[in-house]
């Protein structure tokens, strides 16, 4: 150590340093050697990239696994699903009849059919689903705060962010609530800047645009410049801003802003009407269809994690709208409402999209999640439906280094619990950063600076080839 | 069991301490070989070679679910626990004690196989020979009287390190029950805040540049703050500051001096003008109010206006909002009257100039209806004792109590029997619900009707961890004694006090200085930005005041002007501290700590929404409130439209740039950090275009009364940024009107541009 290296004579006292540091030791770890080790273990670890982007088909409201993917043909008929089996591209494995077009692409897909957690409410159970993270409590009462964990797609943003000028993490159309909005949509403690870009508009309307990147009506691109110009004047007179970073920060989102409206790239991946007409008709013109094409339109542009909600709500009552909550409430049946609306959309858009990404290539690169906040009871209820059911469930995954027709994980007889490989959802999440290229040991920290694991679990490796 | 050898541990400590003083720290290490103890202590040194060597942290072996099979207690704060683990458990392949190399303890640690957690320490180190002997002695635990751990002293607490100089050497001495005192600055744990600062194993803090940090010197249980400030050598600094107008700059300028660094210049009126009226009223001045003020010789201009704008309704709109996020009040657990009863309790309380110790006291022992006892829906949003102890805690002591819920806390000296302690003093608040109109019967959030807060007779929480119930703690220094019996009185005629009444009696005395410094600190943090301890709701030990005596002052003051925040905010807005420049100079341009010039900030989303709709003279309209109303004056977090429906614009505007939905006690909620979405909402957003094209604006009248565009100009910029323009943007804005379509939209591009320069953006 050299007691005599000179301090430069700038003195920088500098709250970056605080923040950076964080409580003594959290952050900061700051015995050199812990840092030293820190760096090491953690880009030394740092997996390969299989999967340059993720689309999350988020199934909003909680879909039967028993009635799907894991079927239990040899179940007592107070279990077994009232639908019959049929074949798929992968031997010896069935799927639900209604899902003819899916059970042809079973060979592209992998499920991990013991997905558990242990939340049993909408709300905390879709948190968990859409973090990987368990929250403190198993309660409706649970609401979006800074005290919980970030979404996937804000983690992805924040520690390995897009460089290629195009949005990290894209979601819509909706934001998904149940009686309050359900938390781990959002960025929380990362901050809003890692925030998704978020599309509030349905994508099978005939006027759909990202409201973000429309100019009001009667402003052109001219006239956007010619204020661009006298906004800038009137930055140079106040000098003393250019040295805030708060002032650098906002210059350089405007110079943002500004590029992405005149880019046309950036444009056109928004733009469905680039898509030709039999396109569009292939995924079928529903607001889910549409963001299913949506989410591969950005993906082929660049965007690096893409969330579409199935539905806005829970759902489960009604056959042309809602999510998969059929609890067979009021007198409706669960068994005469798949078939009439969840299925029909499911089996016209999984399929299709991942034959789109494979027909283009992107297959391999793009990671596709299709998953619910949990299962539904193995046993059918008085309603003729089922209930809530986190205590197993299976998830789908496709393309991004997944080995197609894999299954992992063996459910009971009933579908009740895992008999063989449990997988915690903080497993699936680790499976997830780990095909993105992201060490799932990755630490992030929270308002307490606390730091946490981005992902609480281990990679699935045997689905992955 | 045998006694540990204090006197060889003795002579060990002394010869690394005159090494330290002596020698580089390569030296200092190669040392400690020659010394060896030949009884180890398990709690006094295996234990502190665990967090030494960082295998007891959060992100390694005392993670919740440890790691690698091996689960130690978090920063050795359960020895008992630990030495179960590591003496009972694992078998020989962890600790043998025939062959103690053999260990895995050891071996891990040294990389000798493969170590997830990397090489902890060598083979040469004391580390190492601590945890050997120990192995081989057969992991002897510590007898009954071994001496136990009573004080971490530290040598120096606060030091100033002058360039050339770099280095500070710390030596930590620790005192235990039997009266011996022992050097252990080479077993303690060296952690600095700033990451400019390295400190080597042995106490040795190097800065390698200027700046301030505190390294936290922790042995066992016991952890104390170094303060550290590294100065540069500026061999030509001559101190200058403006002449002192109070305490506040004495002791800011004092600090300044010490550092080598100048403050900037005082800010022009503008400046002043805008920062007051933003600072105090959340809103920008007029034209009028901006011309008037610029324009005024009198000297003594900006104290006047002080003592005006504290004495404004707007002030107590301002005050009200503040206190309103912290609060909680919002709409789904208290419903809409809540929120309103609520709020403008919170109002006529600053209206009336309450004490801000008898602001606490009122909420702190208030129960009965939600409707007709305003400050007992605290309660009502808090449901649960851990909630209530949490917020509270957060709020008016500036303490974040939270990590002690589930461990004793890392970085403060709270416990677990502390939290619980505390907790406690709220777990008898219970609710009798009259009504409950929830729309959702899934959602437990929501309450709609009328509620009365009520304080049960008995009833205690327990400490999950330890299944005891729990006693009661205050939080402090205060020596006064928490328990049920402790409040009878000799005198039959006072009633005995129960425990809300308690803490509230607690919290808002004089002598609390807990609570006087953390709401000093808050009044401070609400006119300058940024608190003297940061975040303003952390304080402990750990994370101490940048200048403390500047905190003690304002606390001082403050207890001794009765808890008035407008006394507090006068004393303060009329420094000079506050009327630095944000121009920066040769000396002070890096410091964002110590207050040496004006940090210009963002403007939050109500002060946003409000100047762009007063600088057009369009007024938003939310629902359910009387027109006029401004973004500052709302009460609860959404305000128009049913709750059910997608919110108005004007919520939606507040909450893209960071309006608080009011979940949290923390101060963080608010956040004022740029985003994109903000920049879209202000480049082609809805609202901004809706306002300028609006028909009853300043430009639509502007328009239709025909008056020359020089003065419609110039009337923007006095409202937009309080400063007439320069010759050259006027040319340009009369140019660019001139050559578009029509005036009109000419005019929409020049107001766009101002609303959307940094000069608008910031208050500076």
């Amino acid at each position: 150590m050299n007691n005599r290296k000179p301090v430069s004579s700038i003195a920088e006292f500098h709250r970056r340093d605080l923040l950076r540091a964080g409580g003594p030791g959290l952050l900061g770890l700051t015995l050199p050697k812990l840092l030293e080790a820190k760096e090491k273990s953690t880009s030394g670890s740092a997996p390969k990239a299989r999967a340059k982007s993720v689309i999350f088909l988020f199934q909003w409201g909680g879909p039967s696994h028993v009635d799907t993917f894991d079927m239990k043909l040899d179940a007592p008929d107070a279990y077994r699903s009232k639908y019959n089996p049929i074949s798929t591209s992968v031997p010896g494995m069935h799927v639900c009849e209604h899902l003819p077009e899916t059970a042809k692409v079973m060979n592209k897909i992998a499920q991990i059919r013991t997905v558990h957690h242990t939340m049993n409410n909408h709300n905390s159970a879709g948190y968990t689903a859409l973090t990987g993270v368990e929250p403190p409590i198993d309660d409706q009462r649970l609401r979006e705060s800074l005290d919980l964990f970030p979404a996937y797609g804000s983690v992805v943003d924040a520690v390995s962010p897009s460089t290629n000028g195009m949005p990290t993490f894209v979601s819509f159309p909706w934001t998904i609530s149940d009686g309050s909005t359900t938390p781990g949509q959002r960025a929380s403690f990362l901050g809003r800047i890692h925030d998704p870009l978020f599309i509030p508009n349905d994508p099978n309307a005939p006027d759909f645009r990202l409201s973000q990147l429309s100019l009001p009506s009667d402003v052109s691109m001219k006239r956007l410049g010619d204020r661009r110009r006298l906004q800038q004047l009137i930055n140079q007179q106040a000098r003393d801003l250019d040295n805030s970073a708060a002032a650098q920060g906002i210059n350089a989102y405007y110079q943002r802003a500004l590029s992405m409206l005149n880019s046309q790239r950036v444009r056109e991946a928004f733009d469905l009407t680039k898509e030709p007409e039999p396109m569009r008709e292939a995924y079928g013109r529903t607001t889910y269809g549409q963001s299913c094409l949506l989410s591969r339109r950005l993906v082929e542009s660049g965007v690096k994690f893409v969330t579409a909600y199935f539905s806005r709500s829970i759902g489960g009552r009604s056959k042309t709208d809602g999510g998969w909550d059929t609890h067979g409430f009021d007198d409706t049946r669960m068994y005469e409402i798949l078939p009439a609306w969840h299925f029909p959309l499911t089996d016209h858009t999984l399929p299709v999209l991942l034959l789109d990404l494979e027909e283009r290539g992107l297959l391999d690169e793009t990671l596709v999640l299709w998953m619910g906040e949990f299962g539904r009871t193995p046993k059918i209820n008085a309603n003729i439906s089922r209930d809530h059911w986190p205590k197993c469930y299976t998830v789908l995954l496709a393309g991004g280094g997944v080995k197609g027709g894999a299954v992992y994980g063996r459910s009971d007889r009933y579908g009740a619990v895992p008999d063989r490989d449990p997988v915690t959802t903080g497993d699936l999440a680790a499976t997830v950063y780990h095909l993105l290229g992201i060490d799932p040991a990755t630490e992030v920290h929270d308002n307490l600076n606390r730091p946490l694991p981005i992902a609480n679990g281990r990679p699935v490796f045997d689905i992955m080839i | 069991m045998t006694k540990l050898p204090l006197p060889a541990l003795i002579i060990l400590a002394s010869w690394l301490a005159f090494s330290i003083g002596t020698a580089n720290s390569s030296r200092a290490s190669d040392t400690g070989q020659s010394i060896e103890p030949r009884d180890t202590s398990f709690r006094n040194d295996v234990m502190a070679v665990l967090s030494k060597a960082g295998c007891n942290l959060g992100t390694c072996h005392g993670n919740a679910h440890g790691k690698g099979g091996l689960k130690l207690s978090l920063r050795g704060q359960n020895p008992a626990q630990d030495f179960e683990t590591l003496s009972r458990q694992g078998g020989s392949r962890r600790a043998n004690v025939v062959t103690p190399e053999a260990s895995l303890l050891l071996r891990k640690p040294l990389m000798d196989v493969p170590h997830e957690g990397g090489r902890r320490f060598k083979a040469d180190s004391a580390e190492y020979r601590i945890l050997q002997s120990w192995i081989a002695a057969v992991m002897p635990a510590d007898s009954e009287n071994a001496p136990k751990l009573v004080a971490l002293k530290v040598e120096p607490q606060h030091d100033t390190i002058y360039a050339p100089d770099t280095t500070a050497t710390i030596r930590a001495t620790a005192e235990f029950s039997n009266g011996s005192k022992r050097d252990v600055t080479s077993l303690a744990v060296y952690e600095s805040s700033a990451t400019f600062v390295a400190v080597t194993n042995l106490g040795i803090a190097t800065g390698d540049r200027a700046g301030l940090t505190t390294i936290t010197v922790r042995y066992l249980d016991q952890q104390v703050p170094v303060r550290l400030e590294f100065v540069p050598e500026r061999p030509d600094f001559v101190a200058a500051a403006p002449e002192p107008a109070n305490f506040v700059d004495e002791l800011v300028f004092r600090q300044l001096a010490r550092l080598k660094i100048n403050p900037s210049d005082i800010c022009d009126d503008t400046a002043f003008l805008r920062r007051a009226s933003l600072d105090l009223t959340g809103l920008l001045p007029t034209a009028d109010q901006a011309q008037k003020f610029v324009a005024s010789t009198d000297t003594d201009k900006r104290t006047k206006l002080i003592d005006q704008l504290l004495e404004s309704p707007e002030f107590v709109d301002m005050q009200t909002l503040r206190w309103a996020d912290l609060l909680l009040v919002e709409e789904k657990t208290l419903d809409r009257k809540g929120v309103e009863v609520f709020h403008d309790w919170i109002h006529e309380s600053f209206a009336r100039h309450k004490p801000l110790n008898q602001l606490a006291k009122e909420i702190l022992e208030a129960r009965g209806s939600t409707y007709k006892t305003p400050p007992a829906n605290f309660y009502r949003a808090l449901r649960v004792p851990e909630a209530r102890g949490e917020a509270t805690a957060q709020v008016f002591l500036g303490i974040r109590l939270q990590c002690a819920k589930c461990h004793n806390h890392p970085f403060d000296r709270w416990t677990q029997d502390d939290y619980y302690g505390w907790a406690n003093f709220f777990g008898r608040v219970d609710y009798k619900i009259i009504e409950n109109k929830r729309r959702d019967k899934n959602d437990k959030n929501e309450f709609v009707g009328e509620q009365i807060v009520l304080l049960k007779d008995e009833g205690d929480i327990k400490n999950p961890t330890t299944g005891a119930t729990a006693g009661l703690r205050y939080l402090g220094n205060l020596t006064n004694d928490a328990s049920d019996s402790a409040s009878s009185t000799d005198d039959k005629d006072k009633p005995k006090l129960d425990r809300l009444q308690r803490i509230a009696q607690w919290m808002s005395s004089p002598d609390n200085d807990r609570f006087a410094a953390a709401q000093a600190n808050r009044i401070w943090y609400q006119i300058m930005g940024q608190g003297i301890v940061d975040p303003i709701d952390d304080f402990r030990s750990t994370n101490p005041a940048v200048n403390p005596e500047l905190l003690d002052a304002l606390t001082k003051e403050f207890v001794e002007h009765n808890f008035s925040v407008r006394h507090l905010m006068r004393v303060i807005m009329n420094s000079k501290v506050y009327q630095l420049s944000s121009t920066t100079n040769s000396t002070n341009a890096d410091d964002e700590l110590l207050f040496s010039h004006a940090i210009p900030r963002r403007l939050t989303a109500e002060q946003t929404l409000d100047a762009i709709a007063q600088t057009l003279d369009a007024p938003i309209r939310f629902g359910g409130h009387d027109p006029g109303t401004k973004a500052v004056q709302l009460r609860g977090v959404r305000n128009g439209g049913h709750r059910y429906a997608t919110p108005e614009i004007g919520d939606r505007f507040l909450a893209l740039f960071g309006k608080p939905g009011r979940l949290l006690t923390c101060e963080c909620e608010r956040t004022n950090g740029t985003t994109l979405a903000q920049t879209f909402e202000m480049v082609s957003g809805e609202l901004v275009d809706q306002l300028l094209r609006g028909s009853n604006g300043r430009i639509a009248k502007a328009e239709q009364s025909g008056e020359p565009f020089e003065k419609t100009i110039t009337d923007l910029y006095w409202s937009a940024l309080s400063r007439q323009p320069s010759v050259e943007e006027l040319t340009a804005a009369e140019n660019h009107i001139k050559s578009s379509d029509n005036a009109r939209r000419g005019l929409e591009d020049v107001a766009w541009a101002l609303l959307n320069s940094n000069e608008f953006l910031f208050r500076r």
